[in-house]
C-alpha cells in the first residue's frame, strides 16, 4: 500500500513525513526511516515521491483505484 | 494537555489558495498575520498537487462588457453549480479584480503566459468565449508559501482549528489542537479568514470501499463552514449538490485537460459538442449533466469512455504539458507503469461522488454575517481563482479593519474554552467506542441513502431522525487513540454538524433544481430563482431557516 519506501535507499531526512497533508506518516521517529501509519488515508498525491531527495519512496496503488481501460489487442 | 496562546491582528485557517492569499495581502497591509494549517502548507487544499485552469477576466482577451462574460462562464451548469450561492455581485468583484491576480501570480513566479500569450482553453463550448487561462500552476503553493514568508507572515503547520470564539459584537479567537503533541493552541485575534476548502468527506467516496479514492482531498471536512455555523454565521443553501467526473476509480480532478472525446461502447460520442479530439474545446457533455455518465452506465449503455485516438502528437504533448501542472502527476506515473497510452487506450471515465455546495454566506467585501469573520476559497465561492481573489480580497478587507479593533482578551470566555477542551480530553480519554472512521462511515451511508441523489420529505425526515440518534450515542463514544485520530474525530464531528445541515436545506427547499432532486416535487419552482436557503444557528442550538434573495 502507498507510499513504498525503500530502506536501503532512505537517507532518514523526514521530509516524506513532514511535507504529507495527511500526516500518514504520524508517529516516525526524527533521525528513522518513517512508518507509513495511516496508508489507507494517503491521498495518492505522490508528494513525497517528489519530495524524496534519494528517489527513495514510490507509490503503490491500491487495486480498487485500478484506471480502467480498453485496450484495442486484448482478446478473451 | 498543556496550552498556548498566541496573539495576533489576522489569522487565517487553512493555508490553501485562499488563505496564502488572505495572508499575503494582509500582511502587506501591515498587519500582524498567523496563517494556521493542520496539514502542510506545501501540499494541503484542493490547489496541492497544481492546477492549468484559471477563470478570470480579461479585457483585452473578453471586450470591455464584463457583465456579458459573466453571463456568458455562467452558461456553462457545471460552473453555475459551483457558484450557487455566491451572489452576483461578489462574481462581479471576483472577476473585476481577476486579472489583477493574474498578473500578480505571474510576477510572483507562477508561469501564467504560454509561450508569451494568454491561452484561454477548455471548460468552454466550440464556438463560445473561452473562459479559462490556461496556467502553469504546478508550483503554485511553493511560491505562494515563499511570497507569505517574505510578506512577514508566520505560518503554523499541525495546528487544527476546531471553534470560533466570539464576543456580543464579533469574533475575538479561535481554539484548535496541535495534530501531533498534546496541545491545545488558543489564538487571540482581531479579525479571521476562513479558507478551509471544500466538504469532500460527507458522502460516500466513488469507490466506498476506499476512501481515499476521491477527487478532493480526504481532509477537507468543510471546518471553516462548520465552524462558522456554530458561530452564529449565514450558511447558504448546503443542501444543494456538486458532481465531478472523471477516470473510473483513479478518482482525479482535471477533466477539463483532457483533449478527446466521451464516447459509449460503439464509439457513438455521448454528446453534440465534439467529434474528434480538440485542442481548444475539450469535451464539455458532462458539465453539461454530470450525472450524464452514471445514468448511462447504469442503464446498461456504458461504459463510457474518454478516447484520445487520433490526437494529434503536437496535441498530445500539449495535453501531457497541462496535465503535470493540472496536479495529475500520480495519474502520469501510474499509467506509464501500467504501460497505458491513451493515443492507443480509451479510458473509463464516471460520475464521481457527491460533495455538498455549500457555502458560508460572504459579501463583495468577503465578510460574512458576524463582524470581523471573513471567508474566502471553496467554502465561500467555487474554484482556485475564485479562492485566489477572495484570499486577496478579504485580507485586504481584514487588515483594513483590524486597524481599527483592539485585540481582546479571551479570559472573559475561560468557561466556554475550558467546557471545549473538556470535550476534547473526554475523546482523547476514553478507551471504548467507535472511531472516527466507524462514526464517518455511518454517516456517510445516512447521506447517501436519506439526503443522496434521490430526495423526498420521507426520506429526509427518516434520515434526520437516524442522524440524530446516532450523534447523541457519537457525542458521548467517539474515541480517539492518539492526536492523528482525534483530528479525524474532530473533522468527522464537523461533517455531522454539515451533514444536518444538509438535510434541514433539503427540506426546505421543495422543488427540484440541478442535482437536488426531490421527488416529492419533480418540478424547478421559478419564484426560488435567485433566491437561497438559508440557515444560521439559533440561540437554543436549533437551526433557524430562511429562503430569501442572495
Amino acid at each position: 500500500m502507498p507510499p513504498v519506501i525503500d530502506k536501503d535507499k532512505c537517507r532518514r531526512c523526514g521530509i516524506c513525513a513532514e511535507y504529507c497533508a495527511e500526516d500518514v506518516f504520524f508517529g516516525s521517529e526524527k533521525g528513522q526511516i518513517p512508518v507509513v501509519a495511516y496508508p489507507e488515508f494517503c491521498a495518492h498525491c505522490s508528494c513525497c515521491v517528489y519530495a524524496c531527495p534519494e528517489k527513495a519512496i514510490r507509490l503503490r496503488i491500491p487495486l480498487p483505484l485500478q484506471l480502467l481501460y480498453k485496450d484495442p489487442d486484448f482478446k478473451l | 494537555m498543556s496550552q498556548k496562546i498566541i496573539k495576533t491582528d489576522i489569522l487565517c485557517i487553512g493555508a490553501g489558495i485562499a488563505g496564502l492569499m488572505a495572508g499575503i495581502r494582509a500582511s502587506e497591509k501591515g498587519a500582524k498575520t498567523v496563517i494556521v494549517e493542520k496539514g502542510h502548507a506545501l501540499h494541503s487544499g484542493r490547489g496541492r498537487g497544481g492546477n492549468d485552469h484559471f477563470w478570470c477576466y480579461i479585457p483585452e482577451v473578453h471586450g470591455k462588457d464584463l457583465d456579458a462574460f459573466l453571463r456568458e462562464s455562467l452558461k456553462i451548469p457545471k460552473l453555475r453549480a459551483m457558484q450557487s450561492g455566491t451572489a452576483q455581485n461578489v462574481l462581479r468583484t471576483f472577476l473585476e479584480r481577476s486579472f489583477e491576480i493574474v498578473e500578480l501570480w505571474d510576477k510572483w513566479g507562477i508561469p501564467m503566459k504560454y509561450h508569451g500569450r494568454w491561452e484561454f482553453a477548455g471548460h468552454s463550448f466550440p464556438g463560445d468565449i473561452l473562459t479559462h487561462l490556461k496556467y502553469e500552476g504546478r508550483d503554485q503553493k511553493k511560491v505562494l508559501i515563499r511570497k507569505a514568508l517574505d510578506s512577514g507572515a508566520e505560518i503554523i503547520n499541525r495546528v487544527m482549528v476546531f471553534d470560533l470564539i466570539t464576543d456580543d459584537e464579533g469574533v475575538i479567537g479561535a481554539i484548535g489542537i496541535s495534530t501531533r503533541e498534546n496541545l491545545f493552541v488558543i489564538f487571540e485575534s482581531k479579525a479571521i479568514i476562513v479558507g478551509t476548502g471544500c466538504l469532500d468527506r460527507l458522502y460516500p467516496a466513488p469507490t466506498p470501499a476506499w476512501m481515499g479514492s476521491i477527487p478532493g482531498n480526504l481532509t477537507l471536512t468543510g471546518d471553516g463552514r462548520a465552524m462558522a455555523y456554530r458561530a452564529g454565521a449565514y450558511i447558504v443553501s448546503p443542501e444543494m449538490p456538486k458532481r465531478h467526473f472523471g477516470p473510473r476509480y483513479f478518482s482525479r480532478f482535471g477533466q477539463a485537460t483532457w483533449i478527446g472525446v466521451l464516447r459509449d461502447p460503439q464509439g457513438r460520442p455521448i454528446g453534440p459538442y465534439v467529434t474528434a479530439p480538440n485542442r481548444l474545446y475539450g469535451d464539455m457533455t458532462p458539465e453539461v449533466k454530470s450525472v450524464f455518465l452514471e445514468e448511462l452506465f447504469k442503464s446498461g449503455n456504458g461504459p463510457i469512455y474518454m478516447d484520445c485516438r487520433g490526437i494529434s502528437e503536437e496535441d498530445y504533448d500539449y495535453m501531457m504539458h497541462w496535465m503535470w501542472h493540472e496536479g495529475n502527476a500520480p495519474l502520469l506515473d501510474y499509467m506509464k507503469e501500467e504501460r497505458i497510452d491513451i493515443r492507443k487506450h480509451p479510458i473509463e471515465f464516471q460520475t464521481y461522488h457527491m460533495i455538498s455546495e455549500g457555502k458560508i454566506w460572504i459579501n463583495e467585501r468577503g465578510e460574512t454575517s458576524i463582524k470581523g469573520l471573513y471567508s474566502a476559497g471553496d467554502e465561500s465561492m467555487g474554484g482556485i481563482s475564485c479562492a485566489a481573489t477572495y484570499g486577496w480580497i478579504s485580507g485586504e478587507n481584514a487588515a483594513d479593519y483590524s486597524r481599527g479593533v483592539t485585540l481582546k482578551s479571551i479570559d472573559e470566555k475561560g468557561p466556554e474554552i475550558e467546557e471545549k477542551k473538556a470535550t476534547i480530553k473526554e475523546i482523547i480519554n476514553r478507551k471504548e467506542g467507535p472511531d472516527w472512521k466507524e462514526v464517518n462511515i455511518a454517516l456517510q451511508q445516512l447521506m447517501q441513502d436519506y439526503a443522496g441523489p434521490i430526495r423526498s420529505e420521507s426520506l429526509l425526515m427518516a434520515g434526520l431522525e437516524y442522524l440524530y440518534r446516532m450523534r447523541k450515542k457519537v457525542d458521548n463514544s467517539i474515541i480517539a487513540r492518539n492526536q492523528w485520530e482525534l483530528t479525524r474525530c474532530l473533522e468527522t464531528i464537523n461533517l455531522m454538524d454539515l451533514g444536518e445541515l444538509v438535510f434541514r436545506g433539503a427540506l426546505a427547499r421543495k422543488e427540484t433544481r440541478g442535482l437536488h432532486r426531490r421527488t416529492d416535487y419533480p418540478l424547478t419552482d421559478p419564484t426560488m430563482d435567485g433566491k437561497e436557503v438559508f440557515i444560521r444557528r439559533g440561540d437554543e442550538g436549533k437551526p433557524i431557516i430562511e429562503i430569501k434573495k442572495i
